[in-house]
């Protein structure tokens, strides 16, 4: 093994790297949008379960309004990022200032436990369900967990829940793992507490053998490329790669669609208060709302209109539930789902 | 300070201070602190934590026992196509073996998770091979998920370790031997079978422990290809449990399942030791080569060999290329649907340029502490007599035996004690102490030849004995040390298994970011990057070839 080889690794790793950087460095916006002058600073560290290229757009979007606020990003699953925060707490406090992942009860959680701070985000204009009475958190935007099928595979799209526990679709779906995925955790609570689904259909649905993947990503993936033409996965992926080209399409499933806002929270520990604030304020702010959109997600502000082919919010139908029970019976319901589906 | 000019290095009684005592005494400490540190505190951890009971529960069994059955078949497997490959490049007339070795080599050059995302390409369900097979026939030919694409794969990635051990060995075996065998009337198979690899013994046990040591530690392989069929290894099992906390405390768990790594470990050093205890080394100062004439079996052979040797670099690359240039999953490979864009956005993204950075940092600083503090080690344990020398030593290496799991689980345990936690010098005190015994070894060997004499004839002029040390032993073997180091860098750079456990905001490296990728299911992105990667590991091979030209 050689020097030479060593010298031109690191070279050639350099060029790419070049080459690529200052290619979504965010333009420095010549005119921060209001004259108010409040400018911002401060770096903060997001711990989030945005897509990585989805984060680091948004990002860039809100650096063009406030210039001045470094954003660090540690992006994972939510399961994973619980699992940072709870190590982190034992062995200190929460390295992070803003936490934006996917369900509300993680939020509740960790208000409890006093690690959130009340937040200072104008909320007008906002859906009523996704703000927390209390103001510790707020959600993001809407993210239904829906059917998707493969359109080359499947020429009747299962309409319903209940459609999925057929056995023509033995071995053909594939769904998130919820000890990975926040919004899987959750659903599996909101499932088993629907009166018409419950524990008889997640046994219904087990029975057909569903492939478990790990996140919604592989599941997305998995429906595209055919691996398993029918998944349940959130929507947004869905159009993402339907606008990609791959033969996807989505169905709001008629019981209902269980459903995450992926809020935002700030920690109490935080030493960049404002600019967390700012952050928070922003990601719910028409510019954010119009992002979010444009990134294919469901908005939370009724001002602004759903992505292309997906439904307004109005005709949407979610299916209902009780946050403090979710909260409290998520575990069980995980336990529930991993005896079931193993 | 002694006056007596001594004749060489001498056998010291007791223990006598001399100026190079600071020099041993520090050598000591560092390699000491680094590789004992984390497994004292891991093992106290596991004893303190009580969690015993906890090997015996399901997940722990399964994962366990899915880690013995991939690392050992595949170390079985990489043992078998490292011998034939050793015998019938370096001892059969196969046609054109010098290019054959290079292709048989590649998967070396490519790290492991990355072979695992390419030939997920292969034969994925839907993929590559399996989606050409389904249309003419109607089911998938092999889908590589779960423990029998683990083992492939495991085996693929280190057969070639495998061949270069068995090969080594192989050209030192004397052909008189076979020769005098066939004087007595054996076949040339025969004298193959009942001479040559009887001989091979030490060497098929060296590189069978050594390669089962490493498939038990990696993480890359097993994460991509089992964790989609809930197939979980030790490895994966460590993963999950700290990354999603699907564990209440989650450490105290994690070190009672590195004890258990640690303990096959051992068992697998112990049956190293002790087949070699009964090895001797054959005089080979005068080889004359002579190959076993494969005759009607030739071409054959050549073909076989040939065509497998191809399939396993080729088919991987084509596989990454396809996916790399496809918008989408999904979208048939035609001309129109072909773009660049996933190059674009996957270097595009900060976290692959941070993981970048900090890759070529850590390997940087880890190939240079490890070239200066494993040129030390060398230059103290051969140069010098003292007691604990072969101690030293063996602590040196010690980690090239304990798989990078454990090393991981051991410095995140200790990480919050010692203020690391949450920072990349975690990783690279980790990278250290993984990748000492790369130096350590390319080291000694060179600083024993050195003549004694030359540091006599300093030590005659004046010189104090540290001075003579370094002015000459160390200087010497200098050119050794950096290749070394080239190595570490070349190790580490790539490196999943550690860095993945010990990840922390901002401290992702190269394979993190890839593997992210991969684990949200953008395979696009990630085939994109894996291709770079191999491409960078394949430009080394031609680099390789281009040098063993001149």
């Amino acid at each position: 093994m050689s020097r030479r080889f060593a010298v031109s690794l690191a070279g050639l790793a350099l060029v790419g790297l070049s080459a690529c950087a200052g290619g979504d460095a965010p333009a420095a916006s010549p005119a921060a949008t209001d004259g108010a002058g409040d400018a911002v600073s401060g770096t903060i560290t997001l711990y989030t379960s945005e897509p990585q290229a989805k984060v680091e757009e948004l990002i860039a979007a809100f650096n063009e309004t406030h210039p001045d606020v470094t954003v660090d990003v540690f992006r994972a699953g939510t399961g994973d990022l619980t699992a940072r925060i709870e190590s982190e707490l034992a062995t200190g406090e929460v390295q992070a200032d803003v936490l934006l992942a996917a369900d509300a009860p993680t939020f509740e959680n960790y208000k409890d436990q006093d690690l959130l701070m009340e937040l200072d985000v104008d909320t007008a204009g906002l859906l009523e369900e996704v703000v927390d009475p209390e103001g510790f958190y707020v959600g993001t935007r809407v993210i239904p967990t829906v059917i998707a099928h493969n359109t080359t595979a499947i020429t009747t799209a299962p309409a319903s829940w209940q459609d999925l526990t057929d056995p023509q679709y033995r071995d053909q779906i594939v769904m998130p793992n919820p000890d990975v995925s926040g919004a899987a955790a959750f659903n599996a609570a909101v499932w088993l507490l629907n009166d018409d689904l419950g524990e008889p259909w997640l046994t219904a649905l087990a029975a057909n053998q569903p492939v478990i993947a790990d996140s919604n990503g592989p599941v997305s993936q998995a429906v595209a490329s055919g691996a398993q033409p029918v998944g349940i996965v959130v929507d947004y992926l869905v159009r993402d790669l339907a606008d990609a080209g791959s033969p996807i399409a989505v169905s709001y499933p008629s019981e209902g669609v269980p459903y995450v806002y992926q809020p935002v929270g700030v920690f109490a520990n935080t030493d960049a208060e404002a600019a967390a604030m700012a952050f928070a304020d922003w990601l719910v702010s028409s510019e954010g709302q119009q992002l979010a959109v444009e990134q294919n997600y469901l908005p939370v502000r009724t001002d602004v209109d759903s992505p292309e082919g997906a439904p307004a919010m109005a005709d949407l139908e979610l299916m209902e539930f009780d946050l403090a029970e979710v909260q409290q019976r998520r575990t069980e319901a995980v336990e529930l789902f991993n005896r079931l589906f193993q | 300070m002694s006056s007596a000019v001594t004749v060489r290095p001498a056998p010291r009684r007791g223990w006598r201070a001399d100026s190079f005592t600071g020099v041993r005494v520090i050598v000591w400490l560092v390699t000491a602190g680094v590789v004992l540190t984390p497994l004292a505190a891991m093992v106290a951890l596991a004893v303190q934590g009580d969690q015993f009971a906890l090997l015996g529960s399901e997940d722990v069994v399964v994962a366990a026992r899915n880690s013995v059955v991939t690392s050992l078949a595949s170390a079985i497997g990489a043992v078998a196509v490292g011998t034939y490959l050793a015998i019938v490049l370096d001892h059969t007339d196969l046609r054109g073996r010098a290019a054959l070795r290079l292709f048989a080599l590649s998967p070396m050059f490519i790290p492991p998770f990355v072979g695992a995302i390419a030939w997920l390409g292969v034969f994925g369900p839907t993929m590559g091979v399996n989606r050409v097979w389904s249309d003419g026939f109607g089911a998938p030919l092999w889908n590589i998920y779960g423990a029998d694409g683990i083992i492939f794969l495991l085996t693929v990635h280190s057969y070639p370790l495998a061949y270069l051990i068995i090969g080594a060995a192989l050209r030192r075996i004397p052909s008189d031997l076979e020769q005098a065998a066939r004087i007595a009337g054996a076949s040339g198979v025969g004298a193959l079978r009942d001479v040559t690899i009887p001989l091979l013994r030490p060497a098929l046990v060296a590189s069978f422990t050594l390669t089962f040591v490493s498939n038990l530690a990696d993480f890359g392989i097993p994460a991509i290809i089992g964790l989609p069929e809930r197939y979980y290894t030790l490895a994966t099992l460590i993963y999950r449990s700290i990354q999603s906390g699907t564990v209440a405390a989650p450490l105290s768990v994690v070190s009672t399942i590195g004890v258990a790594l640690l303990a096959m470990a051992v068992v697998a050093a112990l049956l190293d030791a002790r087949v070699n205890r009964q090895h001797t080394e054959l005089d080979s100062t005068a080889v004359v080569r002579h190959r076993l004439d494969l005759a009607g079996a030739r071409l054959p052979l050549s073909a076989l060999t040939w065509l497998a040797a191809l399939a396993i670099t080729v088919l991987p690359i084509v596989a990454l290329a396809t996916q790399a240039v496809l918008p989408a999953p999904g979208v048939p490979l035609a001309w129109e649907h072909l773009t660049l864009d996933n190059f674009g956005r996957a270097l595009g993204l900060r976290s692959t340029q941070v993981g970048v950075r900090n890759s070529l940092m850590l390997a940087g600083l880890a190939a240079a502490i490890c070239a200066v503090l494993g040129l030390l080690v060398g230059l103290v344990t051969t140069r010098t007599r003292a007691r604990g020398n072969a101690l030293l030593n063996g602590l040196a290496i010690l980690p090239q035996a304990i798989p990078g799991t454990v090393i991981a689980v051991g410095w995140l345990i200790v990480a919050p004690t010692l203020g690391l936690f949450n920072t990349p010098w975690l990783i690279l005190v980790a990278y250290v102490m993984a990748f000492l015994a790369l130096v350590v070894q390319a080291v000694s060997a060179p600083l024993r030849g050195i003549p004694v004499t030359l540091e006599e004839a300093a030590r005659a002029s004046g010189a104090t004995q540290t001075r003579a040390l370094f002015d000459i032993a160390l200087r010497l073997a200098i050119p050794a040390a950096v290749t070394g180091g080239a190595m570490v860098f070349l190790t580490a750079v790539r490196e999943l298994t550690i860095s993945a456990l010990l990840r922390s905001p901002g401290t992702q490296t190269l394979g993190v970011a890839i593997f992210d990728l991969q684990q949200a299911g953008n395979y696009n992105a990630s085939s994109a990057l894996s291709l770079l990667v191999t491409i960078v590991g394949l430009l080394g091979i031609a680099l390789l070839a281009g040098r063993e030209r001149n």
